[in-house]
């Protein structure tokens, strides 16, 4: 009888189907359980984390909207002028630095020739070059300024003494002998 | 319209998505249950993974397209997040499978929610011994009531595979549970 009754339940052990309750056939089949109201307490911690992940998450994007936010539609005109402006600037930047480049090259170059050369001269050429200089700059042109100074004093004076003895002659001759 | 049809509609309804997910909650928290505890063996695990499952779905409902149906989409989400649960618990405590094999039997003997006789023991000893797509298999066409082509779309194995697999696992089952 026992046999019997060992076979029935041999044949029906993998045969019977998904019958009742998902957990009832777990704990029959393999002898697992759950504690006691878990799926109404996991429900609601459940609920609960999304309810939290969602508000952290709209305060992150609110966040982030407060920081830097912009209309689809205005993005692209504004990279847009924003690419123009800086390709601008480096365009002009570019621009100045090349007439910067040759006026200072001449520049240098001038003010190498000058340091370069003055190397090269000797110093007893630039004593006689500064006596020349003093000579024909100052000594010279001094005396000649001096002269026509004088010249023009001494006119001056001829001038004016002939016209007036002109006067006092006419004049005291006519009162004379009149 | 079928009521998981339905359901998406609501889901997909910012001003009734919560309300929905409530209603999914009701209808579908034990199977999926269930089917994340075979995986990951102790009832701890199964509830981590079980919340990681519904706030993933909750996040993706609207991604949903309906090429397959709701029930065969979260069964795809909830043996995913379990897989990925166990590829980090075990890169951090096994070396190999077999490793594995055995400490989840340690643990899943020794886990306060597991009140088994030696018949049962028996029957998850042998199912561990399975290859893990045929453990899968049978769990989910056995204790999930799955059919065959949910199945097939949740593991990506086609329905031929699957039934080989599945009545390969029948057969050793029955040859060596009353032994």
């Amino acid at each position: 009888m026992g046999e019997i009754a060992k076979n029935n339940h041999k044949k029906k052990f993998l045969k019977e189907g998904f019958k009742g309750g998902v957990s009832e056939y777990h704990k029959k089949y393999l002898g697992t359980i759950v504690p006691k109201g878990y799926f109404v307490k996991s429900k609601t911690s459940i609920l609960e984390k999304i309810n939290k992940e969602i508000k952290t998450e709209s305060s992150k994007r609110t966040k982030k909207q407060l920081v830097f936010w912009i209309q689809p539609h205005f993005k692209y005109i504004a990279a847009a002028s924003l690419i123009f402006i800086l390709s601008l600037t480096v365009w002009l930047q570019n621009k100045n630095t090349d007439v910067l480049k040759v006026n200072n090259l001449e520049l240098f170059s001038f003010s190498d020739d000058v340091l370069i050369n003055s190397l090269w001269v000797d110093d007893a050429d630039l004593e006689s070059y500064a006596d020349v200089i003093i000579i024909n700059e100052i000594l010279i042109k001094g005396a000649l300024f001096e002269q026509k100074i004088d010249d023009l004093f001494l006119n001056s004076l001829f001038v004016e003494d002939s016209l007036i003895d002109d006067y006092t002659n006419d004049s005291f001759i006519e009162t004379f002998i009149l | 319209m079928s009521k998981d049809a339905e359901l998406v509609k609501k889901l997909k309804d910012s001003s009734l998505k919560d309300t929905a997910f409530s209603e999914l909650l009701d209808v579908y928290q034990e199977r999926l249950y269930w089917h994340i505890r075979k995986i990951v063996t102790t009832h701890e695990n199964a509830d981590d993974v079980l919340q990681n499952t519904f706030i993933r779905i909750y996040k993706s409902i609207h991604n949903f397209q309906e090429k397959s149906s709701l029930h065969t989409w979260m069964y795809r989400i909830a043996y995913n997040e379990s897989i990925r649960f166990i590829d980090k618990n075990n890169k951090k405590n096994f070396d190999n499978i077999e490793e594995v094999s055995d400490s989840n039997l340690e643990v899943l003997f020794e886990d306060d929610y597991f009140d088994g006789d030696e018949i049962q023991k028996k029957l998850t000893k042998i199912i561990s011994l399975f290859s893990e797509k045929q453990k899968r298999v049978f769990q989910m066409k056995y204790f999930d009531d799955l059919s065959f082509r949910k199945i097939s779309e949740i593991l990506e194995i086609s329905e031929s595979t699957l039934k080989s697999s599945y009545y390969t696992a029948v057969k050793i089952i029955e040859e060596k549970i009353f032994l």
